[in-house]
């Protein structure tokens, strides 16, 4: 650091990658709150790491969770009415407490022995609001996460009753290749619904690898159902969605660099026909 | 011509909920992407990859386009509760970043430009030394510190610190050379 300032890139990048610790962190942290100049590099430094996700394995994102967002993004409009008015009736968070001005009265300043054990008073009383107010923010997020979490387990409880019922729903049993993991796997898979139930267990992948479970269609490339990362040889349970009307012929489990590949690349671990 | 990211987060403040499905059908992937190689947990990924978006829908005007890009802004967020979320952190951690810019010059608007900027950033991955690309991994997807990834790698601070910043100037370079258009 040159006059406090950092002196190259990297050292923003680092400090954007959550990467330094103890003193290196608080000394960036102390100077950046007061250098506009740095805070810009900051900016540029949060977007060269940000570019980093993009070495990721593609996932596509989930159409449930699209349904879910619009429907609590409805939920909430419709319920936005009530609020509205109730935050109307409020202070406005921004409203300018009365200034007190010395130069008024005649008094001299007899009233600072007053002001002062005031002044404290509300300094307390503004802390411990502000420490109320962050409660309630937090049990606001818990809520919300609640929310969505009941709401997916309402989706799911209904899809899996539909596949139950569904009469072109595979089931399929996946067998573990000769000299590969343990395991035993179940599937059901419901092309139209685009709907893949899985159960089972399978031994834990070496380090730095992942099983990745396809679907394998009667024509065109494998899709990607997901990783499985299993820690224990424990008995998994999950349900997600897949591209619609894809019609499998057979699924696959296979051993990828960790993460997942967008296509198989490595060696099929288990695998069952339909 | 689709509509800009802009566009679509003035729309919002309107509140108009196809602007957030575009925006959605837009960014969803990258977020998903990330969410899913950090927490390596589906539901959890969806969890915050809605909640993220959720936020943008409630917030929109904490998102200035004027001044840093949308697409990084998400990826910041999403990675920040990640992060929060894998390492038992407080949920709330990740907020601070909502007031805070990310400029991020690279047109992401289109699926092609993303796909674009995912084989540069890939390829710049690919050509580092493995410890270095493992260093960068341990530091972005599992949010560790300098001296957690020499715990975890047994190797010594100075190397672990030598490593990161060689490949954040061997990243710096590539992405520069995104930018101006070169191979």
């Amino acid at each position: 650091m040159s006059n406090g300032h950092p002196t190259r890139e990297e050292d923003f990048d680092l400090y954007v990658l959550g990467a330094l610790d103890g003193d290196e962190k608080l000394a960036i942290e102390s100077h950046l709150a007061s250098c506009a100049d740095c805070a810009r590099k900051l900016a540029a430094a949060r977007g060269r790491v940000a570019a980093l996700s993009f070495s990721a394995p593609r996932v596509a994102p989930p159409a449930a969770v699209k349904e879910r967002l619009m429907r609590q993004v409805r939920a909430e409009a419709e319920g936005r009415g009530a609020e509205d008015r109730s935050i109307a009736e409020r202070p406005a968070r921004g409203e300018v407490t009365p200034r007190l001005d010395a130069s008024r009265g005649s008094g001299g300043r007899w009233w600072l022995p007053i002001l002062a054990p005031a002044c404290a008073v509300l300094l307390i009383a503004t802390l411990y609001l502000w420490r109320q107010n962050e409660q309630l923010a937090q049990q606001v997020n818990q809520f919300r996460s609640t929310m969505i979490a009941q709401q997916r387990e309402l989706d799911e409880t209904r899809s899996v009753a539909h596949m139950f019922e569904a009469r072109d729903t595979l089931k399929v049993s996946l067998a573990p290749m000769p000299g590969m993991a343990k395991g035993e796997v179940k599937v059901m898979y419901n092309s139209k619904m685009g709907m893949l139930m899985y159960d089972g267990w399978i031994e834990p992948p070496p380090e730095d690898k992942s099983y990745q479970l396809w679907v394998v269609p009667m024509e065109g490339k494998p899709v990607s159902v997901g990783v499985l990362n299993p820690a224990t040889s424990d008995s998994a349970h999950w349900m997600t969605k897949v591209p619609a009307g894809v019609e499998a012929k057979a699924f696959a489990v296979t051993l990828e660099p960790a993460g997942g590949m967008p296509q198989p690349t490595g060696p099929m671990v288990m695998e069952g026909s339909t | 011509m689709p509509a800009t990211d802009a566009a679509l987060i003035q729309k919002i403040i309107a509140r108009d909920e196809s602007a957030l499905a575009a925006l959605y059908d837009r960014y969803a992937g990258m977020l998903s992407s990330v969410l899913n190689r950090i927490l390596r947990d589906t539901q959890a990924a969806e969890e915050i990859l809605q909640d993220v978006f959720y936020q943008l829908w409630c917030n929109p005007s904490r998102f200035d386009p004027a001044r840093g890009s949308l697409p990084g802004w998400l990826v910041v967020i999403a990675r920040n509760r990640a992060i929060s979320r894998l390492r038992r952190h407080n949920p709330a951690a990740g907020e601070e970043i909502l007031e805070n810019t990310v400029v991020m010059p690279f047109d992401l608007e289109s699926s092609a430009s993303q796909q674009q900027l995912l084989e540069r950033v890939k390829g710049a991955m690919e050509s580092l030394p493995a410890e270095q690309r493992a260093a960068i991994d341990l530091a972005y997807f599992s949010g560790m510190t300098h001296s957690e990834i020499a715990e975890r790698t047994g190797d010594p601070l100075g190397t672990v610190k030598t490593r990161l910043r060689s490949a954040l100037e061997t990243l710096k370079r590539s992405l520069q050379s995104t930018m101006s258009g070169n191979p």
